[in-house]
C-alpha cells in the first residue's frame, strides 16, 4: 500500500480538532502570505505551519521536508530566473554572455525572494491542512459550505475508488514490469497505454457493479454524511489567536520593508 | 417448514443472449443454512441476483413468502430490504469513504430517523467487532475486516435472508473462521443464510441443505450427506468429495471404522474409529466369549493424552490356560469437560478465578469480541479456529476446556456440543460457567 498524505492525516492527533478552525488557519495563512509585500511574514507563517505540522501533528520531519522539497526546488529555480530577468535599480553583480549583459539588481532580487517566501508559505499552509484533515472530514465541510449534494456524493465515491484503482494500477504495473514491459522507451509507452485503457474499462465495470450493490441496499438517493462533532476547545482558540496576532503584527511592522 | 424463497421454472439470459439460468426450481426454508455448490461459471451468482430482483427472469418466477415477486420500485425495495446480498468482492460493495457511512447506508435509505441509524450502526459494528475502525476509510482494512464490514452493511438493514456470494474467497483461515462464526451466529438468531461456494469441505460441514449446480441448472439437491456420498452427483458437477468423507471411505475399506454413516467433521470421524487394540489377558474361568470385563486402569504409555484410562474389554476368544483375546474399549478415566464463558459480562478476575478453580487446560475463543478481549488482557488462547470441534476433541482426550464467546454463539456452541453427544452417545459435561444473573 502506498503512503499518501491522507494516511498521515488519518492518524494525526490534530484530526480531532475542529475542521473549521483548521480551515480558517490555512486560509488566513495563505491570504496574509500572498498580500504581504515583504518576505518576512510569509517566512514566519511557513515556520509556524511547519512547527505545527511536525510537532503537533507528529508528521516525521524527513517526510515533511521531502514533500516540501518538490515544490521548493521548483520555486528555487524560478526565483533564480526571476532574479536575473526582472527588475531595475542598482546592479549587484552580473556578467556577459555572448555579448548580452545578464545581471541581478536589487528590485529583481527582492521580487525573487518575495516569490520564494510566498510560495513556501502557501505550500506549508496547504500541507498543514492536508496532513491534519483527512478528506473524509472535509466532505462534511463541503456539504456545510452548501455545495450541491450530488457533487459531494460523487466526490465521496471518487475518493473511495481512487484507492481501489490505485491498488489495481500498481498491480497491473507490477505485472507488466516482471514481464519486461518497461524495458525501453517503446515498450514503456505501450505498457502505459495498456495500463490506462485497462483502468478505464475497469472503472466502467466498477461503476456498474457499484450501481448494482447500491440498489441491492435500497439506494434512494441518500448518503449519510460523516460529521463527527468536534467542538472548538479554549486552548486551541488561544493558540490560534496568539498565532494570528503574531503574524498580523509582523505583517504591519514589516510593511514595505524589503530585504535589501 | 416455512418456505421463504422459491423459484418456479426460472430461466434467465443476459441482454446479449448468453444463457445464464435454465429451468431452476428451488425451495429455501426459513432459518436454514443453504449452500449452492458448483464450479465457476455454473450460474450461482446470477441466480442470487434474481433472488433480490436485480435480474428479472424471462421465464418463470421468484416467490418470496409465497408471493410472486413484482418488479416495480416499491416492491423491489421491500424485497431488497429482506434479502440482503453480500458480494464476492468487498470493494464492489463498500463505497462510502468511512466504515461508519457505509454501514449507515442501508438504514439511511430505509428512511430511519437519524438517532435510530446511529444506534443501528453502533450496534452492528460492535456485533462484528469493528467499532474501533468506524472512522477509518475502507482501504486501511484487511480482507477479513472488509468482508465483515460488507456483512455489517447488509445486517444493518435487518434482512430475513442473507445471501453471500463466495464469502470465504481470498480470506486467510482465521479470517474465514471469523466470518463463518458470524454467519452461524446470525443463523442462530433466525436468519436464513444462503452461500455459494466451490469449497466442498465448507458446504459439507456447514450446510443444512445443499444444491449442486452445473451448466446453468440445479442438478441435484438434498442434505449434505445425501449429496456428497454419491460420486455421480459430484462428477456431474465437476466437484470432488469432501476430505472428511474421503478419509472415512479409505479407512472404512481397511475395516478400521464402525459401520455408521457419514462423519461430517473431525469429532464424528474420530468417533467412528473402531478400537484396534487386541490384548492377551488373563481372565477368570467363568468369563465367556462376548462378555465385557473391566481390566482396571491404565496409565502411562497406554493413555498418553488423558492421564488415566479405564480399560473395558470385550472378550473375543477364550484360549487355554485362562488366557483370552480381548478388544479394548477405552474410556478416559478422568472425564474432560467443556465450559462456556459468556464474555458479555466479563471481568478479568472472574475469568482467572474460573481458570484456576476448574483447572482449565485449554482455552479457546470464538468470535472477534472475545478474541480482542483475550488479547487485551493477555489470556493465552490455545485454540482460535474451529473452536467447538477442537474443544470436543480435546475434552474427549481428557482435557478441561473453556470456550470464551458471547451472544448467540453461546447457544450455538451448546447446541453443537449437545448434537455431538446425542450422535455419539458419549457424555461430555458441558456448562455455561457464568450464567446470567437474574436482576
Amino acid at each position: 500500500m502506498t503512503h499518501v498524505l491522507d494516511d498521515y492525516a488519518l492518524n494525526s492527533p490534530l484530526r480531532e480538532k475542529n475542521n473549521w478552525l483548521k480551515l480558517a488557519i490555512t486560509i488566513f495563512g495563505i491570504l496574509v502570505g500572498v498580500s504581504s509585500n515583504s518576505p518576512v511574514p510569509p517566512f514566519v507563517i511557513a515556520l509556524c505551519m511547519g512547527i505545527a505540522t511536525v510537532h503537533f501533528s507528529k508528521v516525521p520531519v524527513i517526510f515533511y521536508l521531502k514533500i516540501l522539497a518538490a515544490p521548493a526546488g521548483f520555486v528555487l529555480v524560478s526565483s533564480v530566473i526571476i532574479a536575473f530577468l526582472s527588475g531595475s535599480g542598482t546592479e549587484l553583480f552580473g556578467f556577459d554572455i555572448l555579448g548580452h549583459r545578464l545581471g541581478v539588481d536589487t528590485a529583481g532580487l527582492n521580487l525573487a525572494i518575495l516569490v520564494l517566501a510566498r510560495t513556501i508559505s502557501g505550500m506549508s499552509c496547504m500541507f498543514f491542512l492536508s496532513l491534519t484533515t483527512p478528506m473524509i472530514e472535509l466532505f462534511s465541510v463541503l456539504k456545510a459550505a452548501k455545495l450541491p449534494d450530488s457533487f459531494v456524493e460523487i466526490a465521496m465515491m471518487m475518493y473511495r475508488y481512487i484507492f481501489v484503482f490505485l491498488d489495481v494500477a500498481m498491480d497491473i504495473k507490477y505485472a507488466q514490469t516482471v514481464r519486461l514491459g518497461y524495458r525501453d522507451f517503446k515498450t514503456s509507452f505501450r505498457s502505459m497505454v495498456m495500463l490506462g485503457a485497462n483502468l478505464f474499462i475497469r472503472s466502467w465495470e466498477q461503476g456498474e457493479k457499484l450501481y448494482l450493490s447500491m440498489n441491492s441496499r435500497c439506494y434512494d438517493g441518500k448518503l449519510i454524511m460523516y460529521d463527527e462533532k468536534r467542538p472548538v476547545k479554549m486552548p486551541d482558540i488561544l493558540l490560534t489567536g496568539i498565532y494570528f496576532v503574531i503574524v498580523l503584527s509582523v505583517f504591519s511592522l514589516t510593511r514595505d520593508m524589503s530585504f535589501i | 417448514m416455512l418456505v421463504i424463497l422459491e423459484t418456479k421454472d426460472l430461466s434467465y439470459s443476459y441482454p446479449d443472449g448468453t444463457l445464464a439460468l435454465e429451468g431452476i426450481n428451488i425451495k429455501i426454508e426459513k432459518g436454514k443454512k443453504v449452500a449452492f455448490v458448483g464450479r465457476n461459471g455454473s450460474g450461482k451468482s446470477t441466480l442470487f441476483m434474481t433472488l433480490n430482483g436485480t435480474h428479472k427472469p424471462q421465464k418463470g418466477e421468484v416467490l418470496f413468502h409465497g408471493k410472486p415477486m413484482k418488479y416495480d420500485s416499491k416492491s423491489l425495495r421491500e424485497v431488497r430490504k429482506n434479502v440482503g446480498i453480500v458480494f464476492q468482492n468487498s470493494d464492489d460493495q463498500i463505497f462510502a469513504p468511512t466504515i461508519y457511512q457505509d454501514v449507515a447506508f442501508g438504514p439511511t435509505n430505509l428512511d430511519y430517523p437519524k438517532d435510530r441509524v446511529t444506534k443501528i450502526v453502533h450496534d452492528t459494528l460492535e456485533y462484528v467487532g469493528l467499532t474501533h475502525l468506524k472512522d477509518k476509510p475502507p482501504h486501511h482494512l484487511s480482507g477479513g475486516q472488509k468482508k465483515r464490514v460488507a456483512i455489517a452493511g447488509v445486517v444493518a438493514m435487518d434482512p430475513e435472508v442473507i445471501v453471500l456470494d463466495e464469502p470465504l474467497a481470498n480470506l486467510d483461515p482465521v479470517g474465514a473462521d471469523e466470518v463463518m462464526d458470524l454467519l452461524n451466529e446470525l443463523n442462530y438468531f433466525g436468519k436464513t443464510i444462503i452461500i455459494s461456494t466451490h469449497d466442498v469441505n465448507l458446504a459439507y460441514g456447514w450446510a443444512d441443505y445443499v444444491f449442486l449446480m452445473n451448466e446453468h441448472k440445479v442438478i441435484s439437491e438434498g442434505t449434505p450427506e445425501a449429496i456428497f456420498m454419491h460420486d455421480e452427483n459430484l462428477k456431474a458437477a465437476y466437484l470432488r468429495r469432501p476430505v472428511t468423507l474421503e478419509i472415512y471411505e479409505e479407512i472404512k475399506r481397511r475395516g478400521l471404522v464402525k459401520p455408521q454413516c457419514c462423519p461430517r467433521d473431525i469429532p464424528d470421524l474420530v468417533h467412528s474409529l473402531r478400537s484396534q487394540q487386541l490384548l492377551w489377558a488373563k481372565v477368570p474361568s467363568e468369563v465367556k466369549e462376548g462378555d465385557n470385563i473391566n481390566l482396571g486402569i491404565l496409565y502411562g504409555d497406554y493413555a498418553p493424552d488423558s492421564g488415566y484410562e479405564a480399560a473395558n474389554c470385550k472378550v473375543l476368544h477364550i484360549h487355554e490356560d485362562g488366557l483370552a483375546i480381548v478388544e479394548m474399549d477405552r474410556r478416559p478415566y478422568r472425564a474432560g469437560s467443556i465450559g462456556i464463558y459468556d464474555t458479555e459480562h466479563y471481568t478479568k478476575d472472574e475469568l482467572i478465578d474460573i481458570i484456576s478453580r476448574d483447572e482449565i487446560e485449554c482455552i479457546g475463543a470464538m468470535g472477534k469480541q472475545s478474541k480482542v478481549l483475550a488479547e487485551r488482557d493477555d489470556i493465552y488462547l490455545h485454540i482460535t479456529a474451529g473452536v467447538v470441534d477442537r474443544s470436543i476433541l480435546n475434552s474427549l482426550a481428557g482435557q478441561r476446556c473453556l470456550i470464551l464467546t458471547n451472544g448467540g454463539m453461546v447457544g450455538h456452541a451448546l447446541e453443537r456440543i449437545k448434537d455431538y453427544m446425542q450422535k455419539s452417545g458419549i457424555n461430555i459435561p458441558v456448562t455455561v460457567v457464568n450464567p446470567k444473573q437474574e436482576a
